[in-house]
Parts: C-alpha cells; sequence; structure tokens
C-alpha cells in the first residue's frame, strides 16, 4: 500500500512540476490575439482619480462586450522589479503598463513593449507631449506613449506664513530661509518641518543640484559618468544638507510617500509634492479637508528668481509584448489617451498628455502652479541603463547618507562611480 | 529518507549468504527512489543548471526578453572575486548566519525545556502564543514590526520618549549595526516558534525512566538536562541547527522590507538581497547568477561539518 501511495505521490508530484514548466504559446506571431479577454492594466499609485478608473472600466466594456477591465494597483515603490518579472512572463503579464517617465527607456530597449508606432498617429500624433514620447521610443519606433505629466511643486501653510510673518518667497535664498524660520517658529511638535524633507527623497533634491548648475549624469563620448561630485552639484548638494539639517524634521531615511499624513498632523509648513496631493488632502478619508483654506502653492523658486529646475515627473503607457491580448490591449490605451479620460486627469490637477487639453487644468492657483513649474521640467539623464541606477537605490542611499550628516565630497564621488559603474 | 535506506541494508546483510538472487531484490529500493529522484530532477535540478548556465553568461534585460544570451566564460565570476563589496558581504551574511541561527536554537530549546516544566493551561497558552507567530504572514507581521520602530509615529520610540530617553524622531534603522539589531530581532523573533516545537516534541520522546535512573545515580536538574536530555535529542537537534543555518544565510524578506523602510540599501544588504537587486533591480542577472553561485557554495561549505556529523551519528546509530 505505502509503495502504491508513494508512487502516486511521485507520479502526481511529476505532473504537477511538468504542468509547470509548460510555457505556453509564444506570441512573437504578432497575432491580434482573441476577441474577447479579460483585460488586466496596472496603473501605479494613487494618482490615478477613481472617476477616470471607472470612466475606463465602463467605457471598455460597453465597446467591448464580453471583454472585461481589471485596473491592479501597483505601488511605485519596487515598481522596476515588480515589472521586470512580470512583463517576461507569459502566463502572468498584465496587457497593460503605465510605468514612470525614467523608467521607460530600461523596458522599451529591452523589448518589453508591443510597438507602438502605427498607432502614435491615431492616439493624438504630435498633440502629444513629445518629451514622454521620445522618452518611450528606440531606434526610431515608439513603444510608450505618455500618459500623464506632472512636476511638483511647493505646498504651504498660509496660517504659518502669517503668524512667521512671512511672504511667498521669490528666490532659492529666500525659500531656505522661510523654511528654517518656519522650523524656528514651531518648536512643538519637536518633528515639525519648515520644509519636510525625507532622507530617501532624491527626487525633491536633484531640483538643487540643477538649480547650481550641476546634474546627475554626463555622456562623455560614449561613456556616461556621474556629475554629482561636481562643484556644482556639491554647490547643490550643500542646500540639501541646509534643508535638512536645518528645517526638515522628516525621517533621515523615510521615503516621500504619503506626505498628506504629516501635513494634517500639523508637522509641515512647506512641502515640495505632485498636484493630485490636493486630492488627497481635500478628502475625508485620506486627508483633511478642514486644512484645504489653509493650503497655499507656489512653483520652486530658482536662484535667479524663476522656477527652479524640477524634475519633470510622469507616466507613459504601454502594452506588453508578452500579452496574449494585442488588439484589446491597444484598446485600452487608446482609451486612456482619448479626451474624455484625459479631461478627467487634468481637472484632477494633472498635466493631460495631450497639449491641446492644458487649457482643461483652468486658471486658479494650483494650475498656474502646475503651467509655472513644468516651465523648466527636466528629465533624468537620457541613458538606456538609467533605471539601473534607481533600481540599484543609488540616489536614495546617497540623499539618506546626507540626511545623516556624511562628508558630502566623500559621498557624491561615491554615489558618481556607483553611477557610472551602473549605466556602462 | 531515512526509511527508504533501511531496507537496502537489511537486504545487505543477506546478500552474504546468498549472493545473485539478492542483487535482483538490491535493485528494487532504488527502482522505489526513482519517482522522488525524477521530482527531484525537475524541482531543483533544473533551476539549478539555469543558475549554473546563467553564471557563465552576460544576461540582461533585453535577454530577458528573448535576445539570445552571450557566453562569457568565467568574466562574472572574475568580476565578482575582484570586487571588493562582494567579500564585505559574505562576511555580512556569515555573521548575521550565525549570530541569528545561535540565538534561534538557544532561545528555541530553552523555550522547549521550560514548556515541560509548565503546567498544561500555561503551556497551552505559550504554544497558541508561538503558533500564531508562527502562522502569520509574513509580510502582515513585517509591517507591524515596521509601524512599531517607525521614525516619527512608532510606539517604540513614543514609549523610550516617555521613559525619559531622548528617542523623539530616533531612525532605528540609518546606522547598520541598529539596523541588523533590528532585523535578527525580527529574523529570531520568527524562527524560534519551529525550534521550540520541534524540540519540544521531541523531548517528550525522551523515556522518563531514564530521567528518574539518573535523578536516583544522584544528578543534579543541570547535570540531568546537560548528560541525558540533551544527548537524547541530539539528531533533532543537528537537524534544527543545520536548517536554522541555511535559512540564516539566505535570509530576505525581513531585510528587503526593512530596506524599503528606511535605511541605506548598499550598507545593509546580505547576500540575498544583493542576488536579488542585481537580478531583478538592476536586470543582471548573469551576475545575480553568479552571486547565487557564490551563496550556494557558502552553505555547503558552512553546513558541510554539520551534515558529515549526522551522517556519522546515523552509522554509528545502525
Amino acid at each position: 500500500m505505502r509503495v502504491k501511495k508513494t508512487l502516486g505521490l511521485a507520479l502526481a508530484a511529476a505532473l504537477v512540476l511538468s504542468a509547470c514548466s509548460d510555457d505556453g504559446d509564444d506570441n512573437s506571431d504578432g497575432g491580434g490575439g482573441p476577441d474577447t479577454a479579460d483585460i488586466r492594466v496596472w496603473i501605479n499609485g494613487p494618482d490615478t482619480p477613481q472617476a477616470a478608473r471607472d470612466w475606463l472600466k465602463t467605457e471598455f466594456e460597453d465597446a467591448n462586450p464580453g471583454s472585461t477591465l481589471t485596473i491592479e494597483e501597483q505601488e511605485w515603490e519596487g515598481l522596476v522589479e515588480r515589472l521586470t518579472t512580470a512583463l517576461s512572463s507569459d502566463d502572468e503579464t498584465p496587457d497593460v503598463v503605465e510605468v514612470g517617465n525614467t523608467q521607460s527607456s530600461t523596458f522599451t530597449t529591452a523589448g518589453a513593449f508591443s510597438d507602438l508606432s502605427d498607432e502614435v498617429g491615431d492616439l493624438g500624433g504630435d498633440d502629444l507631449l513629445q518629451g514622454f514620447v521620445e522618452a518611450g521610443s528606440y531606434d526610431g519606433s515608439t513603444y510608450a506613449v505618455p500618459y500623464y505629466a506632472g512636476s511638483k511643486y511647493v505646498f504651504y501653510r498660509k496660517d504659518l506664513f502669517e503668524k512667521s510673518g512671512l511672504e511667498v518667497p521669490t528666490t532659492l535664498d529666500e525659500f531656505v530661509d522661510a523654511a528654517i524660520t518656519l522650523k524656528e517658529d514651531n518648536p512643538d511638535p519637536a518633528n515639525f518641518s519648515g520644509f519636510w524633507f525625507p532622507g530617501q527623497d532624491w527626487r525633491n533634491g536633484v531640483s538643487f543640484v540643477w538649480d547650481a548648475g550641476g546634474d546627475l549624469a554626463v555622456e562623455e563620448g560614449d561613456e556616461w559618468q556621474g556629475t554629482l561630485s561636481s562643484p556644482e552639484s556639491v554647490a547643490g548638494l550643500e542646500t540639501v544638507k541646509t534643508l535638512m539639517d536645518q528645517a526638515s524634521g522628516a525621517a533621515k531615511d523615510g521615503n516621500e510617500a504619503d506626505a498628506q499624513v504629516p501635513f494634517c498632523n500639523n508637522e509641515i509648513g512647506m512641502m515640495s509634492v505632485p498636484g493630485w496631493m490636493t486630492g488627497l488632502i481635500d478628502n475625508a478619508d485620506t486627508g483633511c479637508p478642514d486644512m484645504m483654506k489653509n493650503v497655499g502653492v507656489f512653483p520652486l523658486p530658482g536662484s535667479d528668481g524663476s522656477p527652479a529646475p524640477v524634475l519633470l515627473g510622469g507616466s507613459n503607457i504601454a502594452v506588453s509584448a508578452n500579452s496574449p491580448n494585442q488588439d484589446l490591449a491597444k484598446d485600452a490605451v487608446a482609451l486612456m489617451l482619448s479626451d474624455e479620460f484625459q479631461t478627467i486627469l487634468a481637472e484632477n490637477g494633472l498635466t493631460p498628455a495631450k497639449t491641446s487639453l492644458a487649457p482643461l487644468l483652468g486658471e486658479d492657483e494650483f494650475a498656474q502652479a502646475t503651467i509655472a513649474a513644468a516651465t523648466d521640467a527636466r528629465l533624468t539623464p537620457p541613458a538606456a541603463k538609467w533605471a539601473s541606477v534607481e533600481g540599484a537605490r543609488i540616489l536614495e542611499d546617497l540623499f539618506v547618507a546626507i540626511a545623516n550628516g556624511g562628508d558630502l565630497a566623500e559621498l557624491a564621488a561615491e554615489a558618481d562611480e556607483a553611477i557610472t559603474d551602473q549605466l556602462n | 529518507m531515512a526509511l527508504t535506506t533501511r531496507p537496502a541494508k537489511s537486504t545487505r546483510n543477506r546478500t552474504l549468504a546468498d549472493r545473485a538472487p539478492a542483487v535482483r531484490k538490491a535493485m528494487l529500493p532504488y527502482g522505489l527512489l526513482l519517482p522522488a529522484l525524477i521530482a527531484l530532477a525537475f524541482a531543483l535540478g533544473y533551476p539549478l543548471i539555469r543558475q549554473v548556465m546563467l553564471s557563465f553568461q552576460e544576461f540582461g534585460l533585453a535577454q530577458q526578453f528573448g535576445r539570445p544570451p552571450e557566453w562569457v566564460g568565467l568574466q562574472n565570476y572574475r568580476d565578482l572575486v575582484s570586487d571588493s563589496y562582494l567579500w564585505v558581504l559574505v562576511l555580512r551574511s556569515v555573521v548575521f548566519c550565525l549570530v541569528n541561527a545561535g540565538l534561534t536554537m538557544v532561545l528555541g530549546v530553552a523555550i522547549a525545556l521550560l514548556m515541560r516544566l509548565m503546567s498544561t493551561p500555561v503551556r497551552l497558552v505559550v504554544q497558541a502564543g508561538l503558533l500564531i507567530a508562527w502562522a502569520m504572514p509574513v509580510l502582515a507581521s513585517l509591517t507591524v514590526w515596521t509601524w512599531l520602530f517607525d521614525t516619527q509615529y512608532g510606539v517604540v520610540n513614543w514609549i523610550l520618549e516617555r521613559l525619559g530617553g531622548d528617542f523623539a524622531g530616533h531612525s532605528w534603522l540609518i546606522e547598520p549595526m541598529s539596523f541588523f539589531l533590528i532585523a535578527t530581532l525580527l529574523v529570531v523573533w520568527m524562527s524560534i516558534p519551529f525550534v521550540a516545537f520541534t524540540v519540544y516534541a521531541a523531548l517528550t520522546q525522551v523515556p522518563q525512566e531514564i530521567l528518574e535512573a539518573a535523578e536516583v545515580d544522584g544528578a543534579g536538574p543541570w547535570q540531568r538536562t546537560r548528560l541525558v536530555v540533551l544527548p537524547s535529542i541530539r539528531p533533532v537537534l543537528l537537524v534544527v541547527g543545520l536548517l536554522e543555518l541555511v535559512w540564516g544565510l539566505r535570509v530576505f524578506t525581513q531585510i528587503y522590507v526593512l530596506q524599503q523602510a528606511g535605511g541605506v540599501t548598499r550598507e545593509t544588504n546580505l547576500l540575498g538581497t544583493y542576488v536579488y537587486r542585481s537580478g531583478i533591480g538592476e536586470g543582471e542577472f548573469g551576475v545575480a547568477a553568479t552571486v547565487a553561485m557564490f551563496m550556494l557554495a557558502l552553505t555547503v561549505l558552512l553546513t558541510a561539518p554539520y551534515v558529515i556529523k549526522m551522517i556519522r551519528d546515523d552509522r554509528e546509530m545502525a
């Protein structure tokens, strides 16, 4: 009896294992896929408003009877890793994915996305944000199209500014002084931030480097070279250090997620966050709608008085090359770039993917800050392997080390070495 | 495995009397082993061979999506051996593994010994507590742990502050030593139940008569534990210790989650997280496979004395 049982178990195990190793059919023949399917769309973070999600699901299912569309929200943190594993699996791949604009090139160069060159014209053509189309293109073909853009700008507490007798700063020096004054004038709670600057937040930190004339990395010949230890970059990092040491009460090794929590907890005088943060603050479940009357915004000022260069935030969308439902997935992308869908995004403070829809942002304070912040928005270095720098968390490590009081020049030189190593 | 080898021994004993038919009989146990071997070959062999192959290739993201990989011979190995960071990682991982396995074993065995002396209701409460800690999904409990030690809103800082310490906004993860202290706490907390339960089960099998005899002979409690109880559960201790060593060396989830919550990634990587970061994070699968080969070699090296001891014990018993 025991022999039989063992044999049976072994057989069952072998069957299960062989079932697992079955690769399924290869989709490289470029077929459009079945007429009906369940389309899985990966959306990252809370950026996309609920109204837009509902609209997409309803429209897609109405237009494609028998098919369904499921939105699966992913965290931005660790996204590159998750996309790497999910996109390369025939069985597990989502059909449509949102990817950060700076992360696009890693996947387009690797062949993870389907070629959308034929569709770009219908999706908006020249009306699409060209910087994002470039970020999603490789070797003359377009693999990822813009989804939305949005650069960070500064949210501040009008009541605290008034109490300290501060005006909205117009230069970077004034901004730093205001941040320090706010911190000094609000000793309670002890973790109050004049300017909220958690240690891992390099995406804000890079603004100060750019403003001082420095950069993350530059291309010299065929090689990429980290340039954080250049005198200009180090000058920018000095400003970062001043803000972290004297104005911020945020965790020295914290990340920039969920800024609305300390903001609503009266722990923040100023913070540099994406425009859709308004939606989170003005929502009783996630934030503190009562606080809205005290919220003011302005674009981060540069040394010369014009808006400082900030990281051009935003996302691209793409169709997974391994998805068996190419046609349906492309339909979903078309809906996400439709005027109706993009209008919902614009109404929620996200810069739409089409330039013609930009006026929909409105004319209030928030819209003006959004537009002003974008005047000198920049991208991370256009190196094919840039996402590896983010994957290795080199910049997070650098800024945490700065927050923790290390030697600036030494840390910057170490980071340069690591960046150069990753990019080549 | 122990069950399947026994018939083989008894057959061998009989071969002395009658050789020829016994050879045919001796084939039977091996035939019975075959299905298990095939299953093992599929489940462990294929990934292992793939890993070895990867370690000789330049295999990046593009290869993951179908481009043919390039064979680079020993290049990956040469690069790694000459990278001082790898040796830092090896040292860090070995120390972390030994400390964690050691602490888990000592505390786990101590709890198991203690459980023998508890009254039934108390023991049930302890066992239920251990079981819950053991059964809790790792990510769920890790989320709670990171909240406990949160820099801004953590209850640990709050309590220490109330007790008069200067812990407002204290970051537990930013200094590597403090980071590994928390990591050790989590790993040990999660591993103790397994050790405690297994050792406790073994302890219930120690014959009461032997203990009584030792007591009559004048052995005190410490002597009885050291000279009678522990030697009789030695095989179990060896196996559990071996498992703890292996687990301690390939620890991943705890470190990864803590790195996400804070700390400096490069200063807190262990081999497990480094394999992940270089493979999945940076898309260098060839390099990651090579690091994994190092990990494998290290595991074999570290556990070899144990395995040899176990085999020797097995022979002595037979």
